[in-house]
């Protein structure tokens, strides 16, 4: 049954994600013959997002692509949002460099722009083919040298497993990165969809403008990890990520996905999305174990981009990962294009992926994020925290029948000396991000 | 022989949502009529079983996109493709439709087989293939549930409520395949990458000198039908049953 | 979690004849499975009264997460075949 294709590739790309579609075009636009192969029905189709890219750092890799491309909103507005059981505080930051154009980041639908990018891949000369999944990589002699997929053996000099968050092809080359439950989150979300004149008069938003709310502290109730509300053009991304370590070391009190519920019912969330209408509900697999949980990049006649290598952090903030696939993609079309003048597709000249992306933002990024996940998996952060700051906020602005206390006597009632003490270690923990 | 099967390009029904009780069709990806593919799988194999002598050749109409999904049916097996490229044919009345296809199919000169589903997978008209073989005046037979070809007769078995009725008749004809006669077949990535390389002739609607009526059917209206859900709450069996007869369902 | 039901019965799913993702025989009591109850974000995992654990076939949302937790001595996983599972419009 198996049948061998005459034709042989430059490269095959396993997933037709952002990092594999990124190396695809970069690939296409060197006039090389690649192949994408993606087991969705159409790009897009399994991939998800919380939904927030960043631009400025790829912009410049991907020139002509950035004006028509369908992104939601520009972020305008920054929120972050502490929640305690019944009580929040928000900050929220404005900035004119948020205003100026180019803008720095987006909203994003990925159903949308992943199969958008597919098409200006295919029209710099890539092949795409959908809906087939890619079930082993050929190796011969101790070397990459292909595919099978559904049957069929599909040949090329070298191979980019860009297969997202549990990638079966990188491991079956044996460029196995961290399956540590530590270094994985699960995130989920909710499209809902509103009426783009409401959404924009309750966010407080231009026409194209767009806000970006994190939330920490109960909406997690207690575990490690945070919420995300993104505003797309006529719908909001409503979700959360949990840290799968501190899931699977001690129980949660509810289901999981109860915890989006209970988020929406808060009255912060629910005035925001009423009369919304819920269109998609997703989930997804996060690698955000950063450099610590990264596997081998190459080998000899393969490559890995994307979430596939592990290229995707948590910086507290928020989850990162779009651009870094984005950026590998392209890094490791580059790689290949190298190899390709030298006509040697070694992991020795491959290597050179390596130092392309070490000599960009994305390691510099990675190792500067290092320690982000340790320092940041604090469960004080998600519990007592939270709380604390909202009961400060709730004495400060309470308005007792009688007297009210000095406001130095009320903060010091919260944060006595014990408090202090035991912040010090955060403090410590917080000077390594 | 010339076997031509005519596929429609129509909205993948899986994806299409329904806003306000409309169909939201933004974005909805496209792809070849369910029952189309059971036509295309009934040709393929009357070209195998007459010892792949033949061809089999698509024809459809619609708009731009159809150059790029009629692959799929080269990938699994067509072996050319004729389509009428009309910007606004989208959603094209069946007597139109029929003309443009019949053209088509003149175009392709011999055709001793004309395969259509018995209704396409959006609007089920179901017209489509009886008018096209009027205007080339030719035999037609429906509900056809198989199909074998002996020289240049074709022996069909019409799928009828309640009896099967076999015909036999002489080639050309128009045949109307029903529904899930058939597993059409996934083609392989090798048979996906060859069918870019499958001849296409496309005729652009300004080529053809034909006379069509303009419209004369006019959609008023394209709703979901309503469902009034009552979300009566029970918890036994009993009370299911009560609850079912009491709403006319079911009765003891 | 009738609620799980209904946002589920948003997505678009297609159908794959072989349901990808089966717990092995004689495992069905694991105790990294029985976490999965809890974790899964489809609530496909349940319990039943023998402390067994059982996975229900439709809405997996290929998230992964079982796979991880439970690893590929307890669970047979792999993606549904090309064109079949989950297809987010969105994501
Ligand atoms: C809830 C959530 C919130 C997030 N928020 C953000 C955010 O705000 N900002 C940000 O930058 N990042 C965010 N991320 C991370 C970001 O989405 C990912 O890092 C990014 O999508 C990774 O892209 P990728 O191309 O590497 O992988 P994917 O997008 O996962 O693409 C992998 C592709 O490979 C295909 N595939 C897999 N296996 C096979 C196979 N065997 N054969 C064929 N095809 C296969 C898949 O179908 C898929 O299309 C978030 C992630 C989640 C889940
Ligand atoms: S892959 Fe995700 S959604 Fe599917 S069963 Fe496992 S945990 Fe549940």
């Amino acid at each position: 049954m198996e049948q061998e294709d005459d034709s042989r590739f430059d490269a095959i790309v396993i997933g037709g994600g952002l990092a594999g579609l990124s190396a695809a075009y970069t690939l296409a636009a060197e006039g090389m013959e690649v192949l994408v192969l993606e087991r969705g029905d159409y790009p897009g189709a399994k991939n998800v997002t919380g939904g927030r890219i960043y631009v400025s750092s790829i912009r410049e890799l991907f020139p002509d692509l950035w004006t028509k491309a369908p992104l939601e909103r520009f972020i305008a507005h920054e929120e972050i949002c502490v929640m305690g059981r019944d009580s929040s505080l928000n900050v929220r930051y404005d900035g004119s460099e948020l205003l100026r154009e180019p803008h720095q980041s987006y909203s994003i639908l990925r159903g949308k722009f992943d199969k958008w990018f597919a098409r200006q891949a295919e029209h710099k000369g890539a092949t795409i083919i959908c809906k087939t999944r890619v079930d082993d990589i050929i190796i011969e002699n101790g070397r990459v040298v292909g595919v099978v997929a559904a049957g069929d053996r599909l040949m090329a000099n070298v191979v980019i497993a860009c297969d997202g968050v549990l990638s079966f092809a990188a491991g079956k080359a044996g460029l196995n990165k961290s399956a540590d439950s530590g270094h994985f989150a699960i995130g989920f979300k909710e499209v809902i969809e509103i009426d783009p004149a409401v959404l924009e008069d309750r966010f407080n938003l231009t026409e194209d403008e767009g806000a970006a709310r994190l939330f920490i502290g109960d909406v997690t109730a207690g575990k490690f990890g945070g919420g995300f509300l993104y505003t797309n053009k006529s719908s909001v991304s409503l979700g959360l990520v949990l840290g799968i370590g501190a899931l699977v070391v001690e129980e949660p009190t509810v289901q999981v996905p109860e915890l989006l519920n209970k988020f929406k019912q808060r009255s912060e969330i629910s005035r925001l999305i009423r009369g919304g209408k819920t269109v998609e509900y997703s989930a997804h697999m996060i690698p955000e174990g950063g450099i610590k949980a990264m596997g081998k990049l190459y080998a000899d006649g393969i490559l890995v981009a994307g979430d596939a290598a592990g290229f995707s952090i948590n910086i507290g903030i928020t989850v990162r990962g779009m651009e870094y696939a984005m950026a590998s993609g392209y890094y490791a079309a580059r790689a290949v294009i190298n190899a390709k003048e030298k006509n040697d597709y070694s992991a020795a000249t491959l290597a050179v992926y390596e130092k392309f992306l070490n000599d960009s933002f994305v390691m510099t990024d990675f190792k500067n994020f290092r320690e982000s996940l340790d320092v940041l998996k604090y469960p004080l952060l998600y519990g007592h925290y939270p709380e604390l700051i909202v009961g400060i906020m709730k004495d400060l602005y309470e308005m007792p029948a009688g007297p009210k206390t000095r406001i130095f006597p009320t903060v010091r009632k919260h944060l006595g000396l014990r408090e202090l003490w035991a912040m010090v270690p955060l403090c410590r923990r917080m000077m390594k991000i | 022989m010339n076997i031509v099967v005519a596929m429609k390009q129509i909205p993948d029904l899986q994806q299409i949502r329904i806003r306000n009780r409309c169909p939201v069709l933004d974005d909805v990806p496209l792809t070849l009529g369910k029952i189309d593919k059971n036509a295309l799988e009934a040709g393929l194999k009357i070209r195998e079983n007459a010892g792949n002598k033949g061809r089999v050749i698509v024809v459809s109409a619609g708009n731009r996109d159809i150059e790029e999904t009629v692959k799929e049916a080269l990938a699994a097996g067509a072996d050319e493709a004729c389509i009428v490229v009309d910007e606004a044919a989208s959603d094209l009345e069946s007597s139109i439709s029929a003309i443009l296809l019949a053209a088509a199919i003149k175009r392709i000169g011999v055709a001793d087989i004309i395969l259509f589903g018995e209704g396409s997978g959006d609007n089920y008209s179901g017209q489509v293939g009886a008018r096209v073989a009027e205007i080339l005046d030719l035999p037609q037979v429906g509900y056809a549930g198989n199909v074998e070809t002996t020289g240049r007769t074709a022996r069909i078995t019409r799928v009828l409520e309640d009896r099967e009725e076999i015909v036999e008749v002489e080639l050309p004809v128009v045949v109307c395949i029903l529904a899930d006669i058939n597993e059409p077949r996934i083609p392989s990535v090798s048979q996906i990458l060859k069918a870019g390389k499958k001849h296409k002739e496309i005729i652009e609607i300004d080529d053809l000198t034909m006379e069509t009526s303009g419209r004369r059917i006019e959609t008023i209206s394209n709703l979901a039908p309503e469902t009034a859900r009552k979300r009566e709450p029970v918890n036994t069996c009993g009370a299911l049953c009560a609850v079912l007869e009491k709403e006319g369902f079911w009765a003891r | 979690m009738s609620d799980l039901k209904a946002k589920l019965g948003l997505d678009v799913f297609k159908e794959d004849k072989a349901f990808p993702i089966a717990i092995k025989k004689g495992l069905e009591r694991d105790p990294r499975l029985k976490k999965m109850v809890l974790i899964c974000p489809a609530g496909l995992y349940g319990e039943d009264e023998s402390g067994k654990i059982a996975l229900s076939a439709d809405g997996c949302l290929e998230c992964g997460t079982c796979l991880l937790v439970c690893g590929a001595d307890i669970l047979d996983w792999q993606y549904p075949r090309g064109g079949a599972g989950v297809q987010f419009r969105f994501g």
